[in-house]
Order: structure tokens, then C-alpha cells, then sequence
């Protein structure tokens, strides 16, 4: 048995540098320890602020995900000053979060995912000359188009919010904006031309009513063949190519999952609760573990500091959460390795569990029984799970999918604005209370606990999508969603993993890897790579 | 060919992505037209990755050339000076500072965090983060208020919380096309051709500054009305081209009814957010606003404001922006 042990050190962004040590046996990651390896301290610089200071502040921890962070911070405020909410400020918040995702699932698609797919490592597949063709970074025939019209949907943003990336008019009882006519219809006019320019000509090859009728693996898999331009589009060849190379059998992860769902009804959510918030969801929430579904509930959620830079080893509940971070350096004495928290989920009958979010949740979360009518109700994925199981491949086709969805929805979101109705209704600011605010960020569950006093921030923690999958060890020394998805990964050429990048990069989890290969015996180091990352 | 080395430091990759969203020119035509040889950006990769971090070492030890380092992020010092909670590549992302700082023959900070430290450096500022060449509005930041760059300058500041894609593409454009001569900088290193007007200017709201009129709530509230009174706009003391070149083609804050928090200027985020200074105008005796537009003085202004309201006219205390 050979065994290497590769020093994977994406430097990530957003969450902070990120290292991951992976060790190899016969050529395949027998464990993995993923280290965030920078600190900023947003949580700290919240303690004592004005109550808003959330909405300045937040959207600036991600400049990728800065339209979710701000529409879940002014949910979480909401819910503090018991705030209403006209149905117009629910329905702008929905599109304008939205045309955020669907600026970010080409741009990761492109600029990040496929350029790996040009890798010399695939040189044997017929059909490589044509990934290069199409995904070599700036010049490829698909990188371009789809990275300049991946800006957009966030014109749409625009039009609402003033600018993106990190604009602040989401505000607790509603929007800042009052758009006029020509701004809805200006934004439809955009919508249409990125959806028939790129969704439908370059990525799908068909209508997005043809791709949404597939509801099961199969269905994909006639899709493909059904016609010449489903079979050449951008989609079509990414489906055949993955399946070529073999992208379908690896990173199957841990197989439980979050959703805390997003997007409002806006006639179910005029006052914004906790208990209210799973009912008035449009894209569901949900929690898949062991086999069986059961309802999202905050409560549940702990954050375990044992194996990351922060004082202690408790496991609090973001209400109750603290940020005392400590030299990295004493913190290694400790056996702390990361930055990032281990968010951790108390599954009934389970205990408390590591989760995995984002896109792939998400469409876990829809293909549960019992959708309400206002509700995504969406078998695909369910299906795709129960065919050939989750993969690096079906990850990736999950965010894809989400493009065509959120496409639609957007649509009818912008069909129903009133423009004779309110925007916001001016809330009280109450001096003290608690909040929670979440929502579905492009690469998964985003989530916002406040709690204030004397008019005045006493606490304020927020467990993004990354932190549940990049996670440490937790406590009892199970390892986090992506540390598990990364073992069993085949590792063909240790100077060069591109493997692990396919992982890595399916969890849309913002790394820029470098990895160091080295022999696990000699300790020699055999190689080093860099994998971009963070769109 | 330029050369371009984009490393980040304590950023939220906000600039990057007000960077994708350029046009005229298109990052693509950047790469493409222009001749910028991207060396490494930690989000536009090319498929060599293996020869990344060796190309790192070369580049600060000076045996690649660095044309312009682009940083963005800002320089993270804590904790006690070691630089340990911001690591990049096996060392601290100072020391990477440091050193390749040391070889470009330009260096751009784009954002406020590389400009002065930004948001993580909003009191207790607790990664001690500071800016490549000023701290807040204090000269010096990291590299000190002596640096200079390989070609004479100092720290090209492109600040904005994120910065417009337009200032840095056309700030890259100049470099790369030989016109660093013509990037004639203000006091806190701003290229002027940008930063000389105010976010006021060009607004579509001036005609209510003009006569004094106040918008009073947020949403249909914004039909009308000037932000500056009562919502905290910093649009007449902040200097940006947000109104005169407009965000993703389409708009800007102060246009849609949000108002300019000042995000060009050193102090942003102003007053460290302290309680009652987010979205509201910080006023004396709860009628005159604490801070005026830039360059009038308190009873000029009073006077001015005074006359401004007698003359309103009636369709200046009336919604603009209708459906």
C-alpha cells in the first residue's frame, strides 16, 4: 500500500484561506482535514452597533452572495421589531435575491467548474478537444458569453437596488425602492434577453419549459438525445463529457442535507416570525438525514468551536453564540485547525449532525412529500438520488437546474408588483428582541441570528453555507460535509489532483486550493497545485 | 504586455466581482485586446495551476516582472503583529505584501480594505487590518506614507465598497496602455478624473436638495424627496462618479431611494455604526444637519436653505419618480 499525504491548501476566499490536508492510500483520500485560514471578524465588529448595522455590514462578508447576506439580515430584523411587510417589498426582495443566483451559477459554471474539464488528465476522451474548445478559460467559444452575460440578471438587481454587488435597500418593513413602470419592464426586457441569449441558447438548446418537464434521470438522459441542439448545447455536452470522464462517481458526500429555504409568499409572510417562516417559504425548507425528511427548526442548530481558532469547545446555539478567537498558534496546541465553526444540526433520533447545504439540498428539500400549492414541488432530483446517487456530477447539474427554476419564478415575481401599492411600511425600532433571518444563498443555507438590547446589537452570529460545509471535526471528531466528500475520492496522478478540485469545486464552497502532494513516508513533497476558486 | 498579479487579502472578493461586471471593456476583452498577461487572480484561473505557487515565490523575489500587483482586501496584522489570522500559502499574506509591493513597477489597492482598511477595520477592528498606504484617512497604512513603487508612485487608491468596474478597468486600461503619467491623484492617492465630483452630482434627486425637500419614508416615500435631510445621505460630501457613471448599466443608490453611505471615503463605514447613525441624518438641536455639503459653512448653508424653502415651488413638495 502506498500512502501520500497531499497538503490540498486552498486558499479560499470569503470564508478565509482554506488548507486541506488529504491523505491517499492506493490512490484514493482515505481522510481529509479542511483548515480556514483567515479571520475578520465581522460578528465582533456587530457587538454593540446600531441594530441596521447588519445590513452595512454583512452583505460585505460575501461580495458573492452580498444580496443574500443583506436579504436575510433584513428578515432577522423583521422578526425582532416585529416589522409588516407589504407584498411588494416581499416580492423585490425575492427577485432581487434571485437575479443574484442566477448572475452566480453561470459565472461559477464557466470561470471556475469547466475549466477544469479542459485538463489534460481527460486527453483520452473523445470528446476532449471539444471541452477545450468550449471551456478554456477567456477564449473558449462558451467561457466568454457565459461570463459576460452572467452580468445580466444583476442589471435587474440594479434596477431595484441602486448597484450590485452591495447595495443596503432591503430594510426591516420592506425596500428602499418604489420602481416605476419603465423599471419592471426594463427588467423584464433584460430577464428575457439573458434567458434566450444564454439559459436557452447556449446552455440548454431547448425552451425552459422543455427542461423543466424532465422529472426523473431518465427523462435527462432521453433529453439529451432527444435532438441535435439539446445534444450540442453547453448542458448536453456537459451531461455526456461528465459521464465520459467518470464525474458521476465520486464526492457523493455525506448524504444528509439542509435546506433552510427561500424566497416568500408574499401574502403568507406580512409578518415575519420564526414559527411562521417554514409555511410562507416558496422554495421549501427541510432536513434530509438518515433516510428520512423532517421540518427545518433553528433551534436545532449548534455551532461546535472544539476543533476551530475560538476560545473553548463549546457547542452554543447561535443565539447564545460567541466569537473569541485565539492565536492560531496556542489554538494548535489545542488540535484547532480552522477559522470556521462546525455548525451542527440535531437531527431527531440521530443526535447532532454535520449537514450538507446548497444547491443539491435544495432540490432535496423539493422533492419532499407534502408541498403546499404555493410551494416548489420537484421530483427531479429525488429521482436522479435513487438512480445513481449523488456525485460530483449531480451537484454541479442541481445548480444548473436552479437556473431555469429561478428564471421562472423571477418572471411571475415581477408579473405581480403592484405599482400603485406600498413598498414599506415604516417599522417601530424596538429597543430590544431577537431575530432570525435566512435564506438560500447560490451555494446553500445562509442564516442570521440577532439579538438586540438597550437599542443596541448584544449579539449577532452568522452560519453561512461555507461554514456548514467546510466545517472542522466537531466534537465527538466526525468530520465536516466537504472532509467527508473528499474520502473516496480516486486520486490519479498525485502531481496533479484535479480530482479533488472536481470536489471541492461542486460544493461551490469559494476555494482557491493549492495542493502539496507529499509522500507519506518520507515526508517528501511531491508536488504543489493550485485550484482557483470563489465565485 | 502588462503583466497583473490580483492577490487577496481581508476581502470579501466583492471587487473582483464588480470587476466581472464590466463592459467596455469586458474582462474577456481585457485579457484578449489589451494584452493584460493576468498572471494569477485567485478567481480567474487558468488551468496551470501547478506552477502558482512557485510563480508567487518568483514574482516577490523578483525574477518574473510584476507590471501592476493589484491587492484587494485589506492588509490583516493581527494577531500582535504576526499576520497569523490572514495565511496564504504557507506565510503570512503581509509578508506576500511586502515583498511583491516591493517588485511591481505599479501598485493598485482596489476597494476600500486594500485602500484603508475598510470594514474590518471598523472599531475594535479586530484583525488589525489597515490599508496598503493609508489608515482611514491617515497616511501611512501598511507599506508606509514614503512608498513607492518601482515606477516612482505611490499606491494608486481605486476605493468603494465595492469599487465601480469602470475605475479599475480603466485605471488597468491606462496602465497598460502607457498612460500612468495622465492618472493625476488627489491627497488620498484617488485617480481625480474620478473622484473630483460628488456622488451629489448628477444625482436625480438634486432638484429636491435644490429646494430643500425631504423624502420622509423609505418605498413609495422615495417617489420624492431628497435623502440628505433625514435618511443620512452623504451624497454632497462624498466623492464618486456613482451618478455620473452609473452601477451595472442601469442605476445607482441615491436613484432608487437609498442613500449614499459614503463608501469612497476613509471613514466608511461612518461612525463605526455606532447606535443611531445607520440610515439617519446625525443632526444639532434636531433640526440642522451635523454635517453640510462640502465647502459651505453652517450659516451660509442655514441662510441658503432658508431662501430654498420659500421659493419651492409646488412641484418640488410633489412624488417625481410615478409609476
Amino acid at each position: 500500500m502506498t500512502t501520500v499525504d497531499l497538503n490540498v491548501s486552498p486558499m479560499g476566499r470569503v470564508e478565509g484561506d482554506l488548507d486541506v490536508r488529504v491523505t491517499i492510500d492506493d490512490g484514493v483520500v482515505a481522510s481529509a482535514w479542511t483548515e480556514a485560514a483567515m479571520f475578520r471578524g465581522f460578528e465582533i465588529i456587530l457587538r454593540g452597533k446600531d441594530p441596521q448595522a447588519g445590513l452595512i455590514v454583512t452583505p460585505r462578508i460575501c461580495g458573492i452572495c452580498g444580496g443574500s447576506h443583506l436579504y436575510k439580515a433584513a428578515y432577522a430584523l423583521d422578526v425582532a421589531w416585529q416589522t409588516e411587510l407589504p407584498p411588494n417589498a416581499t416580492l423585490i426582495r425575492n427577485i432581487a435575491q434571485a437575479c443574484e443566483t442566477l448572475q452566480s451559477i453561470p459565472r461559477c459554471f464557466y470561470a471556475l467548474f469547466a475549466i477544469d474539464l479542459t485538463n489534460p488528465r481527460y486527453a483520452s476522451s473523445q470528446l476532449h478537444p471539444e471541452a477545450v474548445r468550449r471551456f478554456t478559460p477567456f477564449t473558449g467559444s462558451s467561457y466568454g458569453p457565459g461570463v459576460v452575460l452572467s452580468a445580466k440578471p444583476i442589471e435587474v438587481y440594479a434596477i431595484f437596488g441602486g448597484q450590485w454587488p452591495h447595495s443596503s435597500f432591503m430594510v426591516p418593513g420592506g425596500v428602499m425602492c418604489a420602481p416605476t413602470l419603465a423599471d419592471v419592464t426594463r427588467s423584464i426586457a433584460i430577464l428575457e434577453h439573458w434567458k434566450t441569449e444564454w439559459l436557452e441558447k447556449q446552455w440548454l438548446g431547448c425552451s425552459v419549459e422543455r427542461w423543466l418537464a424532465n422529472r426523473t434521470w431518465a427523462d435527462v438522459l432521453a433529453w439529451v438525445y432527444e435532438n441535435e441542439a439539446q445534444h450540442d448545447s453547453d448542458c448536453g455536452f456537459f451531461l455526456r463529457y461528465c459521464l465520459d470522464i467518470g464525474l458521476d462517481g465520486y464526492g457523493q458526500g455525506i448524504g444528509n442535507y439542509l435546506a433552510t429555504g427561500t424566497y416568500f409568499a408574499p401574502d403568507l409572510y406580512g409578518r415575519p416570525t420564526i414559527e411562521g417562516r417554514n409555511a410562507a417559504l416558496i422554495g421549501r425548507s427541510g432536513v434530509y438525514a438518515g433516510g428520512a425528511y423532517t421540518a427545518f427548526d433553528q433551534a436545532r442548530v449548534r455551532e461546535d468551536v472544539t476543533h476551530s481558532f475560538y476560545a473553548g469547545s463549546s457547542a452554543r446555539h447561535p443565539f447564545d453564540g460567541e466569537t473569541n478567537p485565539i492565536d492560531p498558534v496556542r489554538g494548535r496546541e489545542q488540535g484547532k485547525y480552522s477559522w470556521a465553526k462546525s455548525p451542527r444540526y440535531d437531527v431527531p433520533n440521530l443526535g447532532y449532525v454535520p449537514l450538507e447545504a446548497g444547491p443539491l439540498a435544495r432540490r432535496v428539500a423539493a422533492a419532499a412529500p407534502g408541498a403546499a400549492a404555493h410551494q416548489d414541488d420537484d421530483p427531479l432530483f429525488g429521482d436522479i438520488l435513487d438512480a445513481i446517487g449523488p456525485s460530483v456530477l449531480v451537484r454541479l447539474l442541481a445548480r444548473m437546474h436552479e437556473a431555469a427554476k429561478y428564471y421562472q419564478w423571477v418572471r411571475g415575481w415581477l408579473d405581480q408588483i403592484d405599482l400603485h401599492e406600498p413598498f414599506h411600511a415604516t417599522p417601530v425600532q424596538r429597543a430590544d428582541g431577537r431575530g432570525f433571518g435566512s435564506t438560500e444563498a447560490a451555494r446553500g443555507s445562509l442564516s442570521d441570528w440577532i439579538v438586540l438590547e438597550n437599542g443596541k446589537i448584544a449579539n449577532y452570529q452568522v452560519v453561512t453555507p461555507t461554514a456548514w460545509n467546510i466545517g472542522p471535526r466537531d466534537g465527538a471528531g466526525t468530520p465536516g460535509p466537504i472532509e467527508a466528500a473528499l474520502v473516496g475520492t480516486p486520486v490519479a496522478d498525485p502531481a496533479d489532483p484535479v480530482e479533488l478540485g472536481h470536489v471541492a469545486r461542486s460544493f461551490d464552497s469559494c476555494l482557491v486550493c493549492t495542493v502539496h502532494a507529499y509522500d507519506g513516508r518520507t515526508g517528501k513533497e511531491l508536488s504543489r497545485f493550485v485550484i482557483n476558486g470563489d465565485l | 504586455m502588462s503583466s497583473v498579479l490580483w492577490f487577496q487579502g481581508g476581502a470579501c472578493s466583492g471587487n473582483t466581482m464588480s470587476f466581472l461586471n464590466a463592459e467596455e471593456p469586458t474582462v474577456i476583452d481585457l485579457i484578449t485586446d489589451f494584452g493584460l498577461d493576468l498572471l494569477w487572480h485567485p478567481s480567474l484561473g487558468l488551468a496551470t495551476g501547478g506552477q502558482a505557487r512557485e510563480l508567487f515565490w518568483n514574482c516577490a523575489r523578483g525574477e518574473r516582472p510584476v507590471d501592476i500587483f493589484v491587492f484587494e482586501g485589506s492588509v490583516i496584522r493581527g494577531p500582535d503583529g504576526s499576520g497569523r489570522f490572514d495565511v496564504f500559502a504557507d506565510r503570512p499574506m503581509q509578508d506576500w505584501v511586502r515583498d511583491l509591493a516591493g517588485q511591481a513597477q505599479v501598485v493598485v489597492a482596489i476597494g476600500d480594505c486594500a485602500c484603508w482598511g475598510g470594514v474590518p477595520a471598523t472599531a475594535p477592528n479586530p484583525t488589525d487590518s489597515t490599508g496598503l498606504q493609508f489608515h482611514k484617512r491617515a497616511p501611512g497604512g501598511f507599506l508606509g506614507p514614503d512608498f513607492r513603487s518601482r515606477a516612482g508612485l505611490p499606491v494608486i487608491n481605486v476605493p468603494g465598497c465595492p469599487a465601480h468596474p469602470d475605475w479599475i478597468t480603466q485605471i488597468l486600461v491606462a496602465l497598460a496602455t502607457g498612460r500612468a503619467a495622465d492618472i493625476a491623484l488627489d491627497e488620498l492617492h484617488r485617480p481625480q478624473t474620478f473622484f473630483t465630483s460628488f456622488t451629489h452630482t448628477g444625482c436625480t434627486r438634486n432638484q429636491y436638495f435644490e429646494y430643500k425637500q425631504s423624502t420622509l419614508t423609505f418605498g413609495d416615500g422615495t417617489r420624492q424627496g431628497c435623502l440628505f435631510y433625514e435618511f443620512g445621505c452623504r451624497g454632497p460630501m462624498t466623492h464618486s462618479p456613482c451618478n455620473r457613471i452609473l452601477w451595472n448599466r442601469q442605476s445607482s443608490k441615491t436613484r432608487v431611494g437609498m442613500p449614499c453611505i459614503g463608501c469612497t471615503e476613509p471613514e466608511f463605514p461612518f461612525f463605526d455604526l455606532a447606535p443611531g447613525t445607520v440610515f439617519a441624518t446625525q443632526k444639532v438641536a434636531g433640526v440642522i444637519p451635523r454635517e453640510v455639503p462640502e465647502g459651505s459653512g453652517h450659516l451660509t448653508y442655514l441662510a441658503q436653505a432658508a431662501t430654498a424653502r420659500l421659493a419651492a415651488p409646488e412641484w418640488s413638495k410633489k412624488d417625481m419618480f410615478v409609476v
